[in-house]
């Protein structure tokens, strides 16, 4: 076994390297602010005082949370469109759909994840806090945006990230359906070059390089808005 | 020394050097294989009608495992029989831990230079399947269109040399790309022919038939596998293979899995021959 990394002397080489380390960064950002902004939604829908609305959000974060998130992906990429008329399924598979659907099922995977971690953050705000709000005027949203929120989002900082880190990993999965992101092309490289261990040991390190990249920035973050703050 | 963490500190250590040693080896594998009186031989693991599952026995079957079994025969050696996924072959036989692999292992010049091959034991075309209302009807149609395959296989690798102009995209399994090709998520598969003409006798029971190129994207021509400057095994197989074809036995077992007693009642027109002579 040569442990000699000429591949990387190849040009064809890099560029499917950079073109693949570019679709997983792009899927991992679109599923980091899609996945947000619907668990924010999701909470905010939480606080209407619905019975079957309740029931619903339960249903989704429960389906998005143990059914397996390369399934989830399946699902979204061969079965969705089938319920479509046929003109427009025609005309949804016509364009980039591997790359979309990838998004759409790793946006709506991480938002469940999200929405329980920002729930958990409003749970461990003790009642008392909402009761003094309200005690000292401020109404049922202010409280919210005043006195609950800002505490709660800096309590959920860190399993946030830390799921951040999983959905970055989990961008790997979409090469299921073809979608060339950084192991798709990996992958393909292997299949011209039979270079195994090299190229598993390239793609290795790149993704420990961003993993790290993400967990320092992460980190960053919980020190700018730490959960034990005085104001 | 009973202590776990000293023990697999070790033990990892032994198998780094094990790696290393594999590669720095100069040992004869021959040698090895007749010192054990086995071989082990690696074929694909669910890929009909070369090496898959039986759905009855739940044992290994397929022309490749009959090679296999045939090569073990002819050289005196107990056979051990190692089911691998597509992508594993070539590392497995790197790796050293299979002594050859006859696993529908196509020739292409860039897989020569990581391993050997033998003298070619089968030949097939790989071929492209398209939706017959789809109005394709060459090679050149495809352009601009999705071609699937599957993950690792060597359609896939010579559909991106081949089809420069269409989009080709791999799918872990060669059925998800018929699914695909289905519901009209890609316009074209490709892979061998016998995989082509399963999915075909298959379309033929739905509203969607389809049908195949007559124009092949290439000829594959098959051999056994081993480790790079294997000679010696690699001389023993090829007399081996030699041998069986000689005595008819191969013909036999091409007409099982591909012939007059299989589903796809294709007539051999191969010889044995080196798998490098041009097409």
């Amino acid at each position: 076994m040569d442990f000699s990394f000429s591949l990387l002397t190849n040009p064809d080489t890099l560029h499917m390297l950079m073109w693949g380390v570019s679709v997983t960064l792009r899927l991992f950002a679109g599923a980091l602010v899609c996945g947000l902004t619907i668990a924010l939604l999701l909470s905010g829908l939480y606080l209407v005082p619905s019975k079957l609305l309740r029931w619903i959000i339960a249903l989704y974060v429960e389906y998005h949370r143990n059914v397996p998130t390369v399934v989830q992906i399946m699902v979204w990429y061969f079965g969705m469109p089938e319920v479509l008329p046929k003109a427009i399924r025609l005309w949804i598979n016509q364009g980039n759909t591997e790359f979309s659907f990838a998004l759409i099922a790793l946006s709506l995977n991480v938002s469940a994840y999200y929405y329980e971690d920002i729930r958990s953050g409003i749970k461990a705000i003790a009642a008392t806090q909402i009761e003094a709000a309200r005690s000292i005027g401020l109404g049922a949203m202010q409280s919210l945006r005043y006195v609950i929120l800002p505490q709660a989002m800096r309590i959920s900082i860190p399993p946030i990230i830390n799921r951040s880190l999983i959905v970055f990993k989990d961008t790997s999965l979409a090469m299921v359906i073809g979608v060339t992101e950084l192991t798709y092309q990996v992958k393909k490289i292997e299949n011209t070059t039979f270079q195994t261990f090299q190229i598993f040991m390239i793609s290795t390190l790149i993704y420990l390089v961003i993993s790290l990249l993400i967990a320092t920035l992460g980190a960053q973050v919980s020190r700018k808005f730490p959960a034990n703050f005085k104001s | 020394m009973h202590h776990p963490i000293i023990k697999s500190t070790i033990l990892a250590g032994l198998a780094t050097a094990a790696v290393f040693a594999s590669g720095a080896a100069q040992a004869n594998r021959l040698d090895d294989v007749k010192a054990k009186g086995s071989i082990v031989c690696g074929t694909q693991n669910a890929s009909s009608p070369y090496g898959f599952q039986d759905p009855k026995t739940r044992e290994y079957v397929g022309y490749d495992v009959d090679m296999c079994k045939a090569i073990a025969k002819e050289m005196g050696l107990k056979l051990v029989h190692k089911p691998l996924s597509t992508e594993a072959r070539i590392p497995e036989v790197k790796m050293g831990r299979v002594d050859m692999v006859a696993g529908s292992m196509a020739y292409l010049p860039t897989r020569a230079k990581e391993v050997d091959f033998s003298l070619q034991y089968l030949q097939g075309n790989i071929g492209v399947l398209v939706k017959k209302d789809s109005g394709i009807k060459t090679l050149a149609d495809l352009a601009g269109k999705k071609v699937c395959a599957s993950s690792g296989s060597s359609s896939a690798a010579i559909a991106s040399k081949v089809l420069t102009k269409s989009d080709v995209l791999t799918f872990q399994t060669i059925s998800q790309c018929y699914l695909g090709l289905q519901n009209d998520k890609v316009a074209a598969m490709t892979a061998g022919d016998l995989v082509l003409l399963r999915f075909k006798n298959d379309s033929e029971k739905t509203s969607t038939p389809t049908e195949l190129l007559s124009e092949p994207t290439y000829t594959e021509h098959i051999g056994v596998v081993v480790n790079k400057g294997e000679t010696d095994l690699k001389n023993a197989i090829n007399v081996a293979i030699e041998k069986i074809d000689k005595s008819g036995e191969l013909s036999q077992i091409y007409d099982k899995w591909m012939g007059k007693d299989s589903i796809y009642k294709l007539n051999r027109t191969f010889k044995v021959q080196p798998v490098d002579r041009a097409n």
